[in-house]
């Protein structure tokens, strides 16, 4: 499989290492009344979804970047690779 | 006490051999400073990083000074390694002097090997152990890549028309040799 790294060009995907589904981004805030609750979702909680899934990717061996790769479960095409830290500021990420 | 003399050794002890008119060699003494650039400080970093070697590398290409004495390679998002001949053990001090201090520099000489494969057999040679498109228009002169080959993990640099520098970590860096010998005997 080849993933079309945004800074990179195409890379083979044994250059990666698959973190889990990009949901992992959206942390929550530990000071929050119902942090426990927020914690326990983020922690255990994970969509299955046949289809589009977004996932993050490291790229342990190339330029260490980390990547949200939007891939379909039931084709196995890639649709999507966005840098992590693109779409963290998107969604309102300082860093 | 008693009077001490340090003298440095190559890790390979200057490997050199020629392989049916393709050469391979340990590139030695190479000094190598990996410069992060500070998160919110990037324009000053970027400017100083020109003002001291003429202008910046990009993900993909790297960027040779104009005497030619020094290499930017980027090897991350936000750092890059400066690599150049040099034996003095004060290439930390020298980049962080150049760079005005607005990097966080770490001396990573030690830290890795660099190989020099060069002539007509290098393309083939690396074909059989590196995933990275090599071809003349996909990798022009001066690019880069950081990959692996036989598992380990290794920087290719295009440093000429049929020549390439590949960089891999000094603690395997006899099974490196090994890996890329093997190849250029198996396409002499």
């Amino acid at each position: 499989m080849i993933i079309n790294h945004p800074l990179l060009g195409p890379r083979d995907a044994s250059e990666f290492v698959v973190k889990g589904a990009a949901s992992l981004i959206d942390r929550p805030d530990w000071q929050a009344e119902n942090a426990t609750d927020a914690f326990h979702d983020y922690m255990y909680l994970r969509d299955n979804p046949a289809g589009e899934h977004a996932e993050l990717w490291y790229h342990e061996q190339g330029d260490r970047s980390w990547l949200v790769v939007t891939r379909n479960t039931l084709t196995h095409e890639v649709t999507k690779v966005e840098m992590a830290r693109d779409v963290a500021r998107a969604r309102g990420r300082s860093k | 006490m008693t009077d001490l003399t340090l003298t440095a050794a190559a890790t390979l002890g200057g490997f050199a051999h020629d392989f049916s008119g393709t050469t391979l060699t340990e590139i030695t003494p190479l000094a190598i400073v990996a410069a992060a650039i500070p998160q919110g400080d990037e324009k000053s970093a970027h400017a100083a990083i020109k003002a001291a070697y003429g202008g910046l590398p990009t993900p993909t290409e790297t960027h040779v000074s104009k005497d030619g004495k020094t290499r930017l390679v980027q090897v991350a998002p936000d750092q890059i390694f400066v690599v150049f001949g040099s034996d003095t053990n004060q290439a930390n001090s020298e980049v962080n002097k150049a760079l005005k201090g607005t990097c966080y520099t770490t001396d990573q000489t030690d830290v890795w090997v660099t190989l020099e494969i060069s002539g007509p057999n290098a393309r083939a040679a690396m074909a059989r152990i590196c995933q990275i498109d090599l071809h003349r228009d996909a990798f022009p002169i001066n690019t880069a890549a950081r990959s692996t080959m036989e598992h380990m993990g290794a920087m290719v640099i295009r440093t000429g028309e049929d020549q390439f520098q590949l960089m891999s970590a000094s603690s395997s860096a006899g099974t490196f040799l090994h890996a890329v010998e093997t190849s250029l005997k198996n396409v002499s």
